[in-house]
């Protein structure tokens, strides 16, 4: 029997308890239906467990080295190449996998590019104030979930913010309010209590909602007279009193803040309420999480500032960085790349039609665990063992604290993990264009 | 003040009380039963008010029937909120205090264990709706906050 961290999505749960029969995991207790499907992984009938190369439309098995020569090929025939994934590995393989962009003079980004790396770009220029899960457990009163669907996406989140009872919160789930601010009716809105308030609000008015919140929050009586964003003037004293006379103030945002709307983005104002709240309310404090949804969305985030002083979008030039505007989607949009790397996701399926006919235009080199959308086309498939399960490493939770993660099975026929296999590659390189 | 309107209001002193106002509200503690009042039951002409005192007062009859709390396993999704907001979970199993899963093997107090993803029902013998007293009986945090609504508390 093991505790070990579940690396089924941002929250990593340090819970979770495992028995071991050999090689084989017989039980798993505490973990959600999320974190279990990860587990399962290791013994899916999707799992890939070879390396392939595509023959026209079928694909053809490998061996290891023939593959690790065909990847050299192909990226010392690349010019131009894109890495892109890196959200659902552990930072060492992401470490790894920015010296392998240096080393063939790539453009590499991560998922958190259209996720929640855009909240961070904004608070860049305005700055932001944050805040750790341990905190929010033990002082916070109010939370916001704002266009998050934390039942569904985050499943023990709510669990341990909202029903939990912290040190300064004893009797818990009593004396904690939530706020939902949704357009959708979502399954979060099943946990309320007598308290809390669940609005529905119309779709891509959240730009004026907080500017309404700004200044209700500056001046008592700027009820606003007319609906705005769908709420009337009841709501807006509920989230009056609740904004300014809460002791502590959890916002948690999710996917649905992070659209541009009528050309501004709503999270640089989002962050000016919280600076405005944080200024005027003398009791208290407020804060913003940001819900990403791989496990290690943050890492990547993290990992490229502290080695290269640039958090995402790295393009480099003689194996130096270099100064770029371009982004993941303006590279594929363009189709400025004449190979992609792919690691751990699943552009094809994820990214709009348009973007992924032209992703795959061009050879896809993928290194992934199971079959995707990307499997079904890529040209050369490259299986790693799972990140968190069958291999060490060090992941970073939604709040930005470093986790360590635990090795619990040995990976299937010696498969290599992601860092390895990177290293494995670039080796490969290096000896190649020292030979010439 | 609801019970009250249900009740015959003649103060016929049957069930033992002084007033018909004094058993509605042993009746809203739970100390007496609907069947106590003995004109309410025998008489016809107060049979409209008997149906409707016992769609307000509920489970009362339930008392002798069996407790029984289903957990849908379709609709569970593991979020263990029912762990932790538990009463008597969080009074035996400290860790569920901080939104963690409780220690393994379980404490034998502890009514929600989440297995392979989805909640079971370990032993309803501590359950506060059994072996709690006065108001605490009433407990019904599990259905109330599931926001699966996968769990429900039922008398058979």
């Amino acid at each position: 029997m093991e505790k070990i961290t579940c690396t089924g999505c941002s929250l990593l749960c340090d819970d979770i308890i495992v028995k071991k029969d050999g090689s084989n995991i017989e039980e798993i207790i505490g973990a959600c239906l999320k974190g279990v499907e990860r587990f399962e992984m290791i013994s899916s009938k999707h799992r890939v467990l070879k390396p392939y190369i595509r023959d026209g439309d079928s694909l053809e098995e490998i061996d290891w080295d023939t593959a690790l020569n065909k990847v050299v090929e192909l990226i010392n025939k690349s010019n131009n190449p894109l890495l892109y994934g890196f959200s659902n590995t552990t930072c060492e393989a992401q470490l790894k996998a920015i010296e392998l962009a240096r080393e063939i003079n790539g453009f590499i980004d991560s998922n958190s590019t259209i996720c929640q790396g855009k909240a961070l770009n904004v608070a860049k220029e305005t700055g932001f104030t944050t805040s750790t899960l341990t905190e929010v457990i033990n002082k916070s009163d109010v939370m916001i979930l704002w266009g998050f669907n934390a039942v569904e996406s985050i499943p023990r989140l709510l669990n341990k913010i909202l029903f939990s009872r912290g040190k300064f919160r004893m009797t818990g789930r009593e004396i904690k309010t939530i706020i939902i601010l949704d357009p959708i009716k979502t399954d979060s809105f099943n946990v309320m209590g007598p308290r809390d308030i669940a609005l529905l609000i119309e779709p891509d008015k959240d730009i004026e909602l907080i500017e309404t919140l700004k200044e209700i929050c500056c001046t008592e009586n700027a009820l606003p007279s007319n609906e705005v964003a769908g709420l009337d003037k009841d709501d807006f004293k509920r989230l009056q009193t609740n904004l300014t006379n809460s002791e502590y103030i959890s916002i948690f945002v999710g996917q649905g803040l992070l659209k541009n709307q009528e050309g501004k983005n709503p999270l640089k104002s989002l962050f000016e309420l919280i600076d405005i709240i944080n200024e005027r309310n003398k009791k208290g404090r407020a804060s913003i999480i940001l819900a990403g949804g791989h496990f290690n969305m943050m890492g990547f985030e993290h990992v490229a500032l502290s080695n290269t002083g640039q958090n995402q979008s790295l393009s480099f030039n003689n194996h130096q960085l270099i100064e770029s505007q371009e982004t993941i989607i303006s590279k594929i949009e363009n189709k400025d790349f004449d190979l992609s790397i792919i690691l751990g996701t699943d552009p094809i399926s994820h990214l709009p039609m348009r973007l992924s006919k032209k992703l795959a235009s061009k050879p896809i080199i993928l290194i992934d665990n199971s079959r995707s959308g990307t499997y079904l086309i890529a040209d050369l498939i490259l299986p790693t063992s799972i990140s968190g399960l069958e291999t060490d490493g060090t992941a970073i939770r939604l709040d930005n604290v470093p986790i360590k993660l635990k090795k619990v099975i040995d990976a299937p026929q010696n498969l290599l993990s992601d860092e390895d296999l990177l290293n494995k590659i670039i080796e490969k390189l290096r000896e190649k264009r020292e030979g010439i | 003040m609801e019970l009250y309107k249900f009740l015959p209001q003649t103060n016929c002193k049957k069930c033992g009380k002084p007033t018909c106002m004094a058993f509605a509200l042993d009746l809203l503690k739970r100390k007496v039963k609907i069947k106590e009042c003995t004109p309410l039951v025998e008489e016809d002409k107060y049979k409209e008010k008997l149906e409707k005192l016992k769609e307000l007062v509920g489970d009362e009859e339930g008392e002798e029937k069996e407790l029984r709390i289903n957990v849908n396993e379709d609709d569970c999704d593991g979020c263990g909120i029912c762990v932790t907001v538990c009463p008597v979970n969080a009074r035996y199993c400290y860790s569920t205090l901080s939104g963690k899963a409780p220690e393994y093997p379980p404490d034998s107090h502890q009514l929600f264990v989440v297995k392979k993803g989805k909640c079971e029902l370990l032993a309803l013998e501590h359950c506060r709706r059994i072996a709690a007293e006065g108001r605490e009986r009433e407990c019904r945090v599990c259905e109330t906050y599931c926001p699966r609504e996968a769990i429900k508390i039922e008398y058979v």
